[in-house]
């Protein structure tokens, strides 16, 4: 049997070597692009390799899963553009230090998430620009997050566990921690924004998972209330949106926010709450993808308005989008409700003021992401654009997330590897008077 | 005085407005009911200004596009439609003798314009600031953006900017309404709030008995009840203290009107042209509004009276105040002309970057700086549009040279120029090409694509009638078999070629309200339709009523017929009443699966059930029409008898007394009673009432009322017997009805056994647009009554011995005969077969065999043309599946109509017959030897043509622009207070025809193109009908109808120029005269 430690690295050294080797073909953007998705496509093989070898939970092994395949949807996602090449190996590496942080040892896991989490600050600092000066704000949460993860190494609890609080509301956003995944969603160049909504909340439950049954109980009463107001922050700020990725961003935050609000409730991380947000960061992944879509064709920063009546001559683009938005909007048998109903059955949920919240969210999100829907693909056609619809590569991309999302709902959990056994028992009898 | 000429003043003022909104509502067509659909070309009051012109107002005030698209020309262009050789004759005029070189290639000004037409090149391009599609030729692209980046300047932004603010300056009021201004540069809705309004208000008011709960107050006009219910509203659009501004408005909505226009400060010179603007907005609502302010006689403009001046005051107050409201708001200016003029002269900067982010033309991040800086009205408008001028113009300006790069390539390969070298040619010819290119936009390539597509059907189409012409000299001098007359309709014409294949028949084409103006009604109905074109008026009505032996089948018929339609009016009130629907929809709602899986599943068998359902509950009666005036005599006993039925009526209903104890001795004394004047009533009143259990006050209230509220009084009554004096023809109308019609058609001699006058219907499930598929020439209704009211006349043996002193003997053994031809299905029904002398029966059966064998011929023609039908190859599936098509209730195109519609020949039927014209041709029969006064031309060029030429352009604007001219979808269609429809649950009253009615999928089943008039006539009898006729002269010299003339004098076909001028035909190659 393979040690461990020895197996998360060789699994981090696929991404982490081919990141190295890539800038062998860096003048031919294609051969980057394609070694890229390649190397991508190994990685999700060893991870199915190693898996028996990994010493992590049943839920990070989902994830670990996961993280190839939205690396390589994002990948097959762009155009071969040379401005894009060093997102892509940023994508590269970001995925090795994600299968070491969600794998490895603490002390390894939080060096290498204290990498990550640089990486991101230099990344946003060069992409920043005057007429976004909010993203001061998002380079300012992650140099947060890279001293609460720096404290959470050092000190002793409870302080470590506070601020390893902190981190974790940063990396799964929650307000008042959220302008470093807003900005980052925002401003980070090609493959990284439809990558990251999956890696960075996928870290954030890694470190949640222990963290949260350390944490004191005021601090975990002050996430539960934190996590509401999050939830209507994120679905007011949606609504007022007129860029798709800041609609998505803040749509998306509104969802974790209900994540937090369960985990805060109920102190444990279920099976069903992983499969919730696995399926939420690949749905919205899947969204940026499209977006990113429009935005090779009409340019990087095409402003939405600008762009209408995509429905019938793109139209395997618009079916795909919409049955991702549908995703998004938390409708069967996608993944998004299958988590979310999983998590309300096996929670007490006894707040009359949360299921409000709850209900805001979902009636705010079918709102926008159909507004969205609406105004991208309907609408007169505009002959002074042109429409082209979905080339393969694509196709293939949007098609596998949409595929990931459809088996997260309607597959048995047990497929994933994650176990049904809910780890709280109180949790299951609460659940059952609920239900009640 | 001073009272008196302020009055003065004002009421001239009004005139004033109304003669300002009477010019401004020519861009707008009438909109007539569904119910009696009439085509007509929906920029018909823009007939006095040449075609293109008026596609330009049209473009300007409707947005809507004059001609195809041009990638669908291009289609016709690759499919043969078009001829290569027509496109270089319509491009002619436009190609300047100038060249240049390429390489070793020469390229004139010519080539260039026919590859824009050919390859789209002119076509505008939203180009990307970072194009990051791959493509193989990015490289050479950017190479020959390389060479243009010397020579291919573009003007300063700073210029842009003025140039851009002078334009809007220029525009508004004229081309650009205040509220579309605030919604193009503060992103408002202002334009969509407004009509969402006044879609409101005029679909409760306009309402014609589809809304179960009616508006309260509609007596007051449009305008009254407006306001009497506007003011109850809490903030409509979120205007302000709307219900104190509302009730202050003036009571006159002249006044309203003026009020807001000065409150908006529209300049007196712009105030046509505004208004016009307004009236475009909903065109369909306006439109009806336009048809039922003239239709004065029109029961509901009776009683609730409307006009454009209402619908204006309404519309401009919404305006004013959401304009005021916006510009307030966001700009800190008065919501004025003026005030709006400076702040686009001052703030030019500002300006251009709010219009630039609203269409949405600004990166992102700029659009997000301008929303910001919008919303804290900041002031770092300039320095944001320094950075967009150091950022962003740059990028632009390669973005540009990208897109002529690629225009250029695409030149290159369409001309077979070797792409390098582009690379080597000079920059300056590189960039006299790219200046050719932009002067030729896409907006000009229309007439050029129309007028090649036009000659290459005109070649066509008189290339077999020139080849025909010399076999047409003489008619076949033997008896025909049968003679029948079909409407001029273009679905005519594929039935009469299959009849004349069948055996000798000879068939006619004739206006299908066979020259009987009649406003008619129908037995049992209780409403009038008018049975001739829209165009004209009618002096006589007509009634159907049952034959003369048939009282004892009246009487159960009758009976019957009441009980079916309480039965409906009972399920109608149940499913419409508040309460009784919940309780409805559980205990009857299940019966309702029978029509609804039997119309689905089994529609041939389910119709055929509730057919003989029908006919065993209701039999239907033989009947015959009022033709003949009726004696002095008889009209005293009409109205005699219509009166007593209101009075039997109002007893039953006003005093509850039960039918079986109402007398006829008490209804005569009442109605006598009543008419005299006189309130005490007589003893033998008194008696008779008192018998029927009637008090002496309820008999005097009772009389009182007859004569107040039913028109029982002597006033009334001769307006009624006026009224029923109308019925009927004399003898000299029915002479000069059967006269004029038979001289119009050519047919005065060697009449055949058997005349058929057959008119046309359709029927169809589930379709608003029913009436559209019925007879034009009727008025929108089915030709029925026309065809039987015509051959009546005609078998009138004292109609034809007057027939004999005009010239015209018919034979004693000619009997006519009225039919209809159903469009949907091909099958004709005849009537009045009682008539038909027993001597004809033989003849009678052999003619409708060879209908049935024509109509089947037709059928299977027909299926070859329905992209969803089978391909069928016997005539009897074809047959089964037409049948089908018309009682398919999910059926969206029951038949293709008069789609396809696009000459109109008047002449002779030899000069035709034989010729497959693909049911395309209108056709009317016409000898000029038979109208040596010129008369008969003259009402054929100025009515049927004139009726051909709105069905020709109301196809061919739906086809060119369905979303604008048309109506869209059917998918989407609902139908609205019993006038129209429209596209969902909110919407414009939707024009024109739907998309499944022109186009066949992307492209048009319909090919659009202006109506070819051909005439069989001596050109000077032309010329002078032209000359005298206003109408012809806007047909003819503003390019909207084409004019052909055969000259039965020197037998040669000329074209008429829209200068006036005749040119010769077979002198002139068509190449060179298809474009003057």
């Amino acid at each position: 049997m393979m040690d461990g430690t020895l197996a998360s690295w060789l699994l981090a050294g696929v991404p982490l070597l081919g990141a190295a080797f890539s800038f062998v073909v860096w003048s031919r953007p294609d051969y980057l692009r394609n070694c890229s998705v390649v190397l991508s496509i190994l990685s999700l093989a060893a991870a199915a390799g190693m898996s028996g070898s990994l010493a992590t939970s049943p839920e990070n092994l989902l994830l670990i899963y996961l993280l190839p395949i939205a690396a390589c949807a994002s990948l097959l996602g762009q155009p071969v553009h040379k401005n894009l090449r060093l997102s892509w190996i940023m994508t590269l590496l970001f995925l090795g230090l994600g299968f070491v942080i969600l794998t490895s040892q603490h002390v390894v896991g939080q060096v290498c998430l204290l990498v990550l989490l640089s990486s991101l600050i230099a990344l946003l600092y060069r992409h920043h620009t005057k007429l976004w000066p909010i993203s001061w704000f998002g380079i300012g949460a992650y140099a947060l997050a890279v001293g609460c993860v720096t404290i959470s190494l050092v000190a002793a609890p409870p302080l470590s566990s506070v601020t390893s609080l902190l981190a974790c509301a940063i990396l799964l956003p929650l307000v008042p921690f959220h302008s470093g995944y807003i900005t980052a969603l925002t401003r980070l160049p090609g493959s990284l924004p439809s990558f990251i909504v999956l890696l960075l909340p996928a870290i954030g439950i890694h470190s949640l998972a222990t963290t949260v049954l350390t944490v004191p109980d005021v601090a975990m009463s002050t996430m539960t209330v934190l996590a509401l107001v999050s939830a209507l922050y994120g679905s007011i700020k949606a609504l007022a949106q007129s860029r798709i990725r800041l609609l998505l961003a803040y749509g998306s935050l509104s969802f974790f926010s209900l994540f937090w609000w369960f985990v805060a409730i109920s102190r444990t991380i279920t099976p069903q709450s992983v499969v919730f947000l696995a399926a939420l960061s690949l749905v919205t992944s899947g969204l940026l993808m499209s977006w990113q879509v429009v935005r090779t064709r009409y340019g990087d920063d095409v402003d939405p308005q600008a762009i209408s009546g995509l429905v019938r001559r793109m139209p395997h683009f618009a079916v795909l989008f919409s049955l991702l938005a549908l995703a998004a909007m938390g409708l069967p048998p996608f993944g998004v409700f299958t988590g979310f109903i999983g998590m309300l059955l096996t929670t007490a949920l006894t707040s009359s003021v949360a299921l409000f919240v709850m209900m805001i969210v979902w009636l705010a999100a079918s709102w926008y992401i159909l507004d969205m829907v609406q105004r991208l693909l309907f609408g007169r056609e505009r002959s002074d654009l042109r429409y082209e619809d979905l080339r393969r590569s694509e196709l293939a991309s949007l098609l596998v997330v949409l595929l990931i999302v459809i088996a997260l709902g309607i597959a048995p959990s047990s497929l994933f590897g994650i176990t049904q056994q809910p780890s709280n028992a109180e949790t299951v009898k609460e659940s059952v008077s609920w239900n009640r | 005085m001073e009272p008196l000429d302020s009055s003065i003043n004002i009421e001239t003022r009004r005139m004033e407005l109304r003669g300002v909104i009477r010019l401004a509502g020519e861009v707008i067509a009438q909109y007539w009911p569904m119910r009696t659909f009439v085509h007509h070309n929906p920029l018909h009051s823009l007939e006095y200004l040449p075609f293109e012109e008026t596609v330009r107002r049209g473009k300007q005030f409707m947005g809507g596009n004059g001609y195809l698209p041009s990638h669908l020309y291009r289609d016709y262009l690759k499919a043969g439609r078009i001829q290569s050789s027509h496109l270089d004759a319509a491009l002619k005029p436009l190609v300047h003798d100038k060249h240049l070189a390429i390489g070793s290639r020469t390229v004139t000004h010519g080539d260039v314009l026919r590859a824009c037409l050919e390859e789209g090149l002119c076509t505008p391009v939203m180009e990307p600031l970072d194009d990051q599609l791959p493509d193989p030729a990015n490289e050479l692209i950017d190479r020959i953006a390389a060479r243009l980046e010397p020579v291919l300047t573009f003007p300063d932004l700073r210029e842009r900017i003025r140039t851009i603010a002078e334009g809007d300056q220029a525009a508004l009021g004229r081309w650009l309404t205040l509220s579309h201004w605030c919604d193009d540069t503060l992103g408002t809705q202002i334009v969509q709030q407004i009509n969402d309004q006044l879609i409101k208000w005029c679909e409760a008011y306009l309402d014609e008995g589809h809304a179960t709960w009616a508006m309260p107050g509609r007596e007051k006009g449009l305008y009254g009840a407006w306001k009497a219910l506007a003011v109850h509203e809490w903030s409509p659009c979120g205007i302000a203290d709307s219900s104190k501004k509302i009730s202050r408005l003036p009571e006159h909505p002249e006044d309203a009107l003026l009020e807001s226009l000065n409150a908006l400060g529209i300049p007196a010179e712009l105030r046509q042209d505004y208004l016009s603007l307004q009236l475009t907005a909903l065109p369909g609502w306006a439109g009806f509004i336009k048809w039922r302010a003239e239709e004065r006689d029109y029961p509901w403009q009776q009683a609730y009276p409307v006009g454009l001046v209402k619908f204006l005051a309404i519309r401009l107050w919404y305006v004013r105040e959401l304009v005021q409201q916006a510009c307030r708001e966001k700009l800190g200016i008065e919501g004025r002309f003026d005030a709006v003029t400076a702040y686009i002269q001052n703030h030019s900067e500002e300006y251009y970057l709010r219009r630039q982010r609203v269409a949405g033309r600004l990166p992102a991040l700029y659009a997000e700086e301008v929303d910001r800086l919008a919303h804290q009205k900041g002031d770092g408008w300039k320095p944001l549009l320094a950075r967009y001028r150091a950022e962003v113009v740059p990028r632009q300006e390669a973005a540009a040279r990208r897109g002529a790069a690629k225009k250029l390539l695409a030149l290159a390969r369409s001309l077979g120029i070797d792409e390098a070298q582009l690379i080597d040619g000079a920059p300056a010819d590189l960039k006299q090409i790219v200046e050719w290119i932009e002067a030729f936009p896409e907006s000009d390539h229309g007439p050029v694509w129309l007028t090649a597509f036009e000659a290459g059907y005109h070649d066509r189409l008189l290339g077999q009638l020139r080849a025909r012409t010399n076999d047409a000299k003489h008619p076949a001098p033997t008896r025909p078999h049968s003679q029948s007359v079909y409407c001029i309709d273009v679905r005519s014409e594929p039935f009469r070629r299959h009849l004349e294949s069948v055996r000798q028949h000879e068939t006619y084409g004739f206006a299908g309200f066979f020259a009987a103006f009649i406003r008619y009604r129908a037995w049992g109905n209780e409403h009038d339709t008018e049975q001739f074109p829209v165009i004209m008026r009618a002096k006589n009505e007509v009634r159907e009523v049952p034959r003369s032996f048939l009282d004892h089948a009246l009487l159960k018929h009758e009976s019957r017929t009441r009980m079916v339609h309480a039965g409906h009016t009972l399920l109608h009130d149940l499913k419409e009443n508040v309460i009784t629907p919940y309780v409805m929809v559980e205990s009857l709602g299940w019966f309702y699966s029978l029509p609804i899986f039997g119309k689905t599943l089994l529609p041939l068998l389910y119709r055929r059930w509730t057919d003989w359902l029908r006919r065993l509950f209701v039999p239907s009666l033989a009947t015959t029409l009022t033709v003949d005036k009726l004696a002095p005599a008889e009209t005293a006993d009409v109205l005699a008898a219509e009166q007593q039925a209101t009075v039997r009526h109002a007893l039953q209903e006003r005093t509850g007394v039960r039918s079986s104890r109402i007398t006829p001795e008490l209804v005569e004394a009442l109605r006598q009673r009543a008419l005299s004047g006189e309130d005490d009533p007589e003893p033998p009143l008194t008696q008779a009432a008192t018998e029927a259990g009637l008090s002496s006050e309820v008999l005097t209230s009772f009389i009182a009322a007859l004569r107040q509220h039913h028109g029982i009084n002597q006033r009334a009554s001769s307006r009624q017997k006026e009224r029923i004096t109308r019925t009927g023809f004399t003898l000299e109308e029915q002479v000069l009805t059967v006269d004029t019609a038979l001289r119009m058609m050519g047919l005065t001699e060697r009449f055949a056994r058997l005349v058929l006058f057959c008119a046309h219907g359709s029927t169809s499930e589930n379709n608003p647009y029913e009436s559209a598929l019925d007879c034009g020439a009727c008025g929108g209704n089915e030709g029925k009554p026309n065809a039987r009211v015509l051959a009546m006349m005609a078998n009138n043996p004292r109609v034809r011995e007057r027939l004999i002193k005009t010239g015209i003997e018919i034979p004693s053994d000619t009997h006519f005969l009225a039919g209809q031809m159903n469009t949907t299905t091909d099958e004709i029904q005849l009537f009045d077969p009682e008539d038909v002398p027993p001597t004809h029966r033989e003849d009678l059966s052999l003619l409708q065999q060879d209908l049935n064998k024509a109509a089947a011929l037709t059928s299977l023609e027909r299926c070859g043309r329905f992209p969803d039908a089978p391909q069928a190859s016997e005539e009897t599936k074809a047959e089964a599946h037409v049948r089908r098509r018309s009682i398919d209730w999910s059926q969206v195109r029951p038949e293709w109509g008069l789609s396809g519609n696009t000459a109109f020949i008047i002449g002779r039927r030899e000069l035709t017959k034989g010729l497959d014209l693909e049911g395309r041709v209108f056709l009317h029969s016409y000898d000029y030897r038979e109208d040596p006064s010129n008369r008969l031309l003259e009402v054929l060029l100025t009515a049927p043509q004139v009726v051909a030429q709105w069905i020709n352009m109301e196809h061919y604007f739906s086809a060119v622009d369905n979303e604008v001219y048309g109506s869209g979808s059917k998918i989407y269609h609902n139908v609205v207070g019993r006038i129209g429809i429209m596209s969902g649950p909110w919407s414009d009253l939707r024009l024109g025809l739907a998309r499944q009615t022109v186009m066949n999928g992307d492209a048009p089943y319909h090919e659009p193109m202006r109506l070819l008039t051909v005439v069989e006539a001596p050109r000077e009898r032309i010329e002078k009908l032209i000359a005298r006729h206003d109408v012809l002269q806007h047909f003819y010299h503003n390019a909207w109808v084409h004019l052909v003339a055969l000259d039965p004098e020197d037998g040669v076909w000329y074209r008429y120029l829209p200068s006036g001028a005749w040119s010769p035909m077979d002198h002139l190659a068509s190449k060179e005269h298809i474009h003057t």
